[in-house]
């Protein structure tokens, strides 16, 4: 029910000042040399909300992000993958480098350590540039019980196994279940329990949605703890 | 298409420049670049690698032209560590505009966005326009996903996306998508998408978008915000963001419980003068089961003289999972017209668990810039990484830009 009074008041809004849209967009293609002070100060006459200010990064996504935007007037697919997909043929100087691959700016200092509490700042961001497939490309490499993991080190810093008894894992891996996955893509750790039918992992909500994955990749997934057919 | 032959395909399109029958116009870039890095991921042994990078826009092929030519794409060598010939075609598509004054079609590798996701696909996007105030997209190929050495994804990864926008409105952006991924011939996502934007009173701004996964039933992204900008200077900004993470239908951990990711942000931005901007925000997070977090950030924008442009970053987050404290400072001047000189530091402390204590990264690093020509520029940049891991790690990088 709240969903659906979130779903229309956001159409009402829009329906409500439709009125006041009735104006074509401009075209911007003339302005693409244009110093960013000179467009904010015309957008501010017409209403329009400055933008490529210093929160442009962190909040282009909802412009940029649907199809018909105009971001292709003044640029081209290369700004997107050059951030995006550590392309670097535009770099500026204080661009760095991953080995190859040129990052933004949201991967400072050392982003190899420090990448499991960034990566928490907005759990969905990681995977608008990275697959999955990305993060187990690279903690393969790395031999399991390698890597220093905040939950997994109940039996000391060089001792990598959870602990169960201590009622930690399921808290840990509700709140960022995208970590375990990295090491453990298969989730063979997670099956080894859980397969035997003692502890449920399913959400609440498993009796409603459970026949929408068995239809979409039931024979993949389901029957790594169930029997064909008892699902 | 495999990497190689797409690259070959790039380079073969570029020798077409010598052909002076073609009336078509091309340009783009050429960037070579000498590149000297520890391979964090073998072993720290030092990596010598060469590197190309051509973009290229073919226009003008037709006599209307509305038909054009794109392509970006990287080949690398590595000479030390075995790694050879990688690349990345990250796209080369015809693009056709404006057919029968209402069809623009794209075929080949692009990238594409919808609000309902986003991906690289080999395939096509058609766009259905000037037929009232709604205009629409469709778009579909093979997925193509790139890892740290080439692609990763298969024939078996495919995108398909559906897209109904309101086109035309000054004031009014309103977008509904679908958008499904295929794994292997299995619906591996299904996603419902809207994204829209508002002008209010001359200095409001909302904004929101929406992501449902039809799999599991629930909003897989909520984001609504609001800007409020009295001036063109200074911006306020409220938004509340919610994520419930989904998985891959083909994932084990798509049918596990996860908890709901909740944040609240305020930012604000102010331009002060052509010298100085600022900018302050505050971010609550909330990863259920009590687990939050608290994260603060300042930024300062300096343009003292002309040539001079200072830039100074401060972050401080306390909270579930871990701290951070730290700032990036860069700056750069500009000799004349055709020179620049850059240089930077970013330090952060950091703990991570209570036996790590706190731990320091920092960064340091120099660069230059020198236009040879008006079509021609050399640039290079060195870097030194000091941090719980490494007491020196120097990486660097030459490059060589040609415009055509």
């Amino acid at each position: 029910m709240k969903k659906m009074l979130f779903i229309c008041m956001l159409l009402s809004l829009t329906v409500l000042y439709v009125q006041q849209a009735l104006a074509q967009k401009q075209q911007h293609k003339e302005y693409a040399e244009m110093q960013i002070p000179e467009c904010n100060s015309c957008h501010k006459g017409e209403g329009v909300a400055p933008n490529h200010d210093s929160d442009w990064v962190r909040n282009h996504r909802t412009l940029a992000s649907k199809a018909g935007h105009n971001c292709a007037e003044c640029h081209g697919q290369t700004m997107c993958l050059d951030c995006h997909q550590g392309g670097g043929i535009n770099a500026d100087l204080s661009v760095a480098n991953f080995g190859r691959d040129y990052l933004p700016k949201s991967h400072r200092s050392d982003f190899v350590t420090i990448h499991p509490i960034k990566a928490l700042d907005n759990p969905q961001s990681c995977y608008r540039c990275h697959d999955q497939k990305f993060c187990n490309a690279c903690h393969a490499r790395f031999p399991q019980g390698n890597l220093r993991i905040k939950s997994h080190l109940a039996l000391g810093s060089v001792g990598q196994a959870y602990a169960p008894a201590l009622n930690e894992h399921a808290t840990e891996a509700r709140r960022n279940l995208q970590s375990c996955q990295a090491c453990h893509p298969d989730g063979d750790v997670c099956i080894q329990c859980h397969a035997s039918g003692s502890t449920n992992p399913h959400p609440r909500n498993w009796r409603a949605i459970k026949n929408n994955y068995r239809d979409k990749a039931g024979s993949r997934v389901c029957t790594k703890c169930h029997l064909p057919g008892t699902y | 298409m495999g990497i190689k032959g797409s690259l070959r395909l790039l380079l073969c399109i570029s020798l077409l420049t010598a052909s002076t029958s073609w009336s078509a116009e091309i340009h783009g870039r050429s960037s070579t670049q000498f590149l000297s890095f520890n391979n964090e991921l073998l072993d720290d042994h030092r990596q010598i690698e060469l590197a190309e990078y051509l973009r290229l826009s073919i226009t003008n092929i037709d006599q209307a032209g509305k038909f054009s030519i794109h392509g970006y794409g990287r080949g690398s060598q590595d000479f030390t560590n075995g790694e050879g010939l990688n690349g990345r075609l990250y796209y080369l598509y015809g693009d056709y505009r404006g057919l029968f004054d209402k069809v623009d079609l794209r075929v080949g590798r692009q990238f594409v966005n919808l609000a309902a996701g986003s991906a690289i696909i080999d395939g096509a996007q058609i766009g259905l326009n000037n037929v009232g105030p709604v205009a629409f997209t469709v778009l579909g190929g093979r997925d193509v996903l790139f890892g740290l050495n080439g692609e990763i994804g298969d024939a078996g990864n495919a995108t398909f996306g559906l897209a109904g926008y309101l086109t035309g409105f000054k004031q009014t952006d309103l977008e509904l998508s679908w958008l499904r991924k295929w794994d292997d011939g299995d619906v591996s996502r299904d996603v419902i998408g809207a994204t829209f934007k508002q002008y209010l009173l001359n200095n409001l701004k909302a904004y929101g978008n929406l992501r449902y996964d039809i799999a599991a039933e629930s909003f897989n992204e909520v984001l609504g915000g609001v800007k409020y900008y009295p001036t063109s200077d200074l911006i306020f900004t409220g938004e509340y963001y919610q994520s419930y993470p989904t998985f891959d239908t083909t994932s084990i951990y798509s049918v596990f419980a996860v908890n709901r990711y909740q944040e609240g942000v305020f930012r604000v931005d102010y331009t002060v003068n052509n010298m100085v901007s600022l900018n302050a925000g505050y971010n609550r997070q909330g990863y259920g089961e009590d687990g939050t977090a608290n994260v603060y950030h300042a930024g300062i924008g300096l343009r003292p003289i002309e040539p001079l442009a200072v830039s100074l970053e401060y972050d401080k987050r306390n909270g579930y999972y871990g701290s951070l404290d730290g700032g990036i400072a860069t700056a750069s001047y500009d000799i004349g017209k055709s020179s620049q000189i850059a240089g930077g530091i970013t330090y952060d402390v950091y703990e991570r668990d209570v036996l790590t204590g706190h731990e320091i990264a920092r960064r340091y690093w120099l660069g230059g810039r020198h236009k040879l020509a008006s079509n021609m520029a050399l640039s290079g940049r060195i870097q030194n990484d000091v941090n719980h891991r490494y007491s020196r790690n120097v990486s660097g990088r030459v490059t060589f830009d040609y415009d055509f």
